[in-house]
């Protein structure tokens, strides 16, 4: 009688556990890139050199900031592969791509670090002109060291010389500006979600801090994060609000819930494909395709989001 | 049976009983329930224990001791402590001193936290004010070589250190409530104790410029220096010369001239124009703080006015960095860490202002370059190495020093490896000869 009762209770339990690992996926927890495919090179086979800069779309246009050639490249996939042939953005006005966006046009945007500006091209690559704030109050001095665009094709440039955030028409006109919060280490990316909140990612004392889009100031969404990440050093949001933030220093992927919560960590420092050495900027599209500017091993990553 | 359960209540009547008793009990040896002998507390103790007569003759005694209740700190038969004290003896003293470790406080000493306080005061007596073993500053020498090496050296040391209660002349002994490094309080109410900031000749020296609410030891060595004034011994030329209108408005303005970079390259144009025109400017050069983000404005003890050491300026935003450095200096199996990590020197690798190599370097990290300034890369001759070398682990890569060696330390790991062995690493490359 008592070892039926056991085993009637035990399989009770092993049917609840059973039931409660197969829910863990779908809590939003528990999520893990799948390495897919590399980048390496060009349609004429010129290797990457130290890229830092991937923008992607749902178009499947891939743009490569190829920072050591000083050049953008870039690309149409299929299924992680190259389709088409790359188009190579080489010009006398760009010497050190850093960071590279797309607009819902397929306007390509890139900073170049050593003339700290940012550049618009056309979706073909033809230069169109330098990003400059029109309209700008004072101070008028900036120094973007990093931008990012967002779904009305807004400009959000991270200027740590006037410690504020600019927000610029898509045609570059100023629209407002938002302070830096007080007591911060370094900022060193910017992003925008699906509803507008501007998230800044503070390297030195690994916090992200985030403004909802018509708040007037920044607050902390999460405490150091130090425990995950050495230097998080770029940052971007999926179309579920979920953040996703580059450890350069510790070569590894953190995701974050909309709230701050942690919710895993993925790779880390290595040379193999999938290992990443001082990663740079990384890129989601709604496809759950995840780019990521491997920079000192000279490639580019693709991995999906597998939950 | 019933003997059985008789002696079972009668066992545990006697442990309450027990129990009671030693609840019961006094704290101490030094309350009265024992009903001891005159002089059993102490006085007895002198007995045999000669010795504490001459202690008993120093100008300051334990007031404990001097009562004879010796009983207050030690316990007379048995104890779990050495010299029978009734408590550990990094607490013991806090039975009665808790007051000088206060609960908010900005600093402690760390022989204060560390309840070692015999260090600097004997049990029982000396001949010193407070129990000390030495007087005034000796006393903080004995631990504070460094300082007292340095002091020693200087043309001009701060005139408080040899007047009056020394050290204790701005810092407090135990722990501070109110600022840093023990400092009975901030600059520049601590300085304005002594320094008459109203009179002439100090508005005189400093151009009439309104200092009062300033830090004073941005510019002053609070010790001693080379300088007069104990002004910090490398010191920014327009300080020196007295020329604060370089950077400054007129008085009594202390608003700069300028902002940030802007300011230095004034006079500094070289260096920042260098700089500006490289692919990668150390991002710090270009915000609102610019070059005093790393360097004093006015007068530092680091050359090239840095703010402190390289490996703790750099620290202050890389501190992930030199935490790796400082535990691949502390593993000791690391023999072969590269001089320049093992001292701090981050300079020696990445430039500071900038550069048009990744990761600050000065020239490219491929090949041997950087590594091969200090190392002879042919002791590694037998594993191909070199530009013509592709990594077999990624295709754009070629064989260099850093594919197999994290420069700026890798913890634990032996020779700067990424990995806990030489096997683990060589398997990389070489899965075949996996075990």
């Amino acid at each position: 009688m008592t070892k039926a009762l056991v085993k009637i209770f035990g399989m009770i339990a092993v049917t609840l556990v059973s039931v409660l690992l197969l829910l863990i996926p779908f809590s939003g927890a528990a999520i893990k890139f799948k390495y897919i495919t590399s980048i390496y090179a060009d349609a004429q086979g010129v290797p990457l050199k130290q890229p830092e800069g991937v923008a992607c779309n749902d178009q499947s246009h891939l743009v490569v900031a190829d920072t050591g050639n000083g050049r953008l490249l870039k690309y149409v996939l299929k299924d992680g592969t190259v389709e088409t042939g790359t188009v190579e953005i080489k010009i006398a006005q760009l010497s050190y791509p850093i960071k590279a966006e797309l607009n819902s046009k397929g306007d390509v945007y890139a900073l170049d670090r050593r003339k700290r500006r940012i550049l618009r091209f056309t979706p073909e690559g033809t230069f169109k002109d330098y990003v400059e704030p029109v309209g700008l109050t004072s101070p008028a001095e900036y120094v973007p060291r990093s931008f990012t665009i967002d779904r009305e094709d807004k400009i959000y440039i991270l200027d740590i010389l006037s410690e504020r955030v600019l927000t610029l028409s898509p045609e570059g006109r100023y629209l407002r500006h938002l302070k830096f919060p007080q007591e911060y280490g370094f900022f060193s990316d910017i992003a925008v979600d699906y509803k507008g909140t501007v998230f800044i990612v503070d390297s030195v004392k690994g916090i992200v801090h985030s403004a909802a889009k018509l708040s007037t100031g920044f607050s902390p969404i999460t405490k150091s994060l130090k425990e995950y990440v050495r230097f998080p050093a770029s940052l971007t949001s999926d179309n579920r609000g979920r953040m996703y933030l580059m450890d350069k220093n510790g070569g590894s992927m953190i995701i974050l819930g909309q709230d701050g919560s942690f919710l895993g960590r993925q790779s880390s420092m290595g040379w193999k494909e999938g290992w990443l050495n001082y990663p740079a900027q990384i890129c989601i599209n709604d496809k759950g395709e995840i780019f990521v500017a491997d920079t000192n091993n000279s490639r580019v990553q693709i991995f999906s989001v597998v939950e | 049976m019933k003997i059985q359960r008789m002696s079972g209540y009668t066992a545990l009547f006697s442990l309450c009983l027990m129990g009671f008793f030693i609840l019961a009990a006094p704290p101490a040896y030094s309350t009265d329930t024992f009903k001891l002998k005159p002089g059993a507390k102490g006085t007895r103790c002198i007995k045999c224990h000669e010795n504490f007569k001459d202690v008993l003759k120093r100008d300051y005694v334990h007031p404990l001791l001097k009562k004879g209740e010796c009983t207050g700190c030690h316990v007379p038969h048995t104890s779990s402590h050495k010299s029978l004290l009734i408590a550990d003896k990094t607490k013991l003293c806090y039975n009665c001193h808790q007051d000088v470790l206060p609960e908010k406080r900005r600093s402690a000493h760390d022989a204060v936290v560390e309840g070692n306080c015999t260090i600097c005061h004997p049990p029982h007596g000396s001949d010193n004010r407070y129990i000390l073993t030495k007087s005034g500053k000796e006393l903080c020498f004995d631990c504070h070589k460094d300082m007292s090496a340095e002091l020693s050296k200087v043309r001009f040391r701060h005139r408080s250190l040899d007047k009056g209660k020394g050290c204790l002349n701005c810092h407090d002994p135990h722990a501070s409530g109110k600022s840093n490094f023990l400092l009975e309080r901030d600059t520049p109410s601590l300085c304005t104790k002594c320094h008459q900031i109203e009179k002439l000749t100090f508005r005189r020296t400093h151009k009439n410029y309104p200092v009062t609410d300033k830090n004073c030891i941005s510019c002053h060595n609070p010790h001693g220096s080379n300088n007069r004034g104990i002004v910090f011994d490398v010191a920014h030329a327009a300080v020196t010369e007295g020329k604060c209108t370089e950077c400054h408005e007129g008085s009594p303005s202390l608003r700069t001239k300028q902002k940030n970079t802007e300011l230095c390259r004034k006079c500094h144009s070289r260096t920042v124009d260098a700089a500006l025109d490289k692919n990668r400017v150390h991002w710090p050069l270009l915000d609102d703080v610019g070059c005093l983000n790393c360097h004093g404005p006015h007068a530092t003890k680091e050359q090239k006015l840095l703010k402190g050491s390289v490996v703790n300026v750099c620290g202050e935003c890389h501190a992930d960095t030199v935490q790796l450095q400082e535990w691949s200096i502390d593993n000791k199996n690391n023999e072969r860490l590269c001089e320049p990590v093992k001292k701090g020197e981050c300079t020696n690798c990445h430039s500071p202002h900038a550069s048009d190599n990744i990761l600050l370097f000065p020239q490219e990290s491929n090949g041997m370059g950087l590594c091969g300034r200090c190392h002879e890369w042919q002791t590694h001759s037998t594993h191909p190495i070199g530009e013509k070398i592709i990594d077999p682990r990624d295709k754009n890569l070629t064989v260099e020093c850093l594919s197999c060696h994290k420069a700026c330390g890798t913890g634990n790991n032996p020779a700067m490896l990424p990995f806990s062995s030489t096997y683990e690493l060589c398997i990389q490359c070489h899965p075949e000869r996996r075990r």
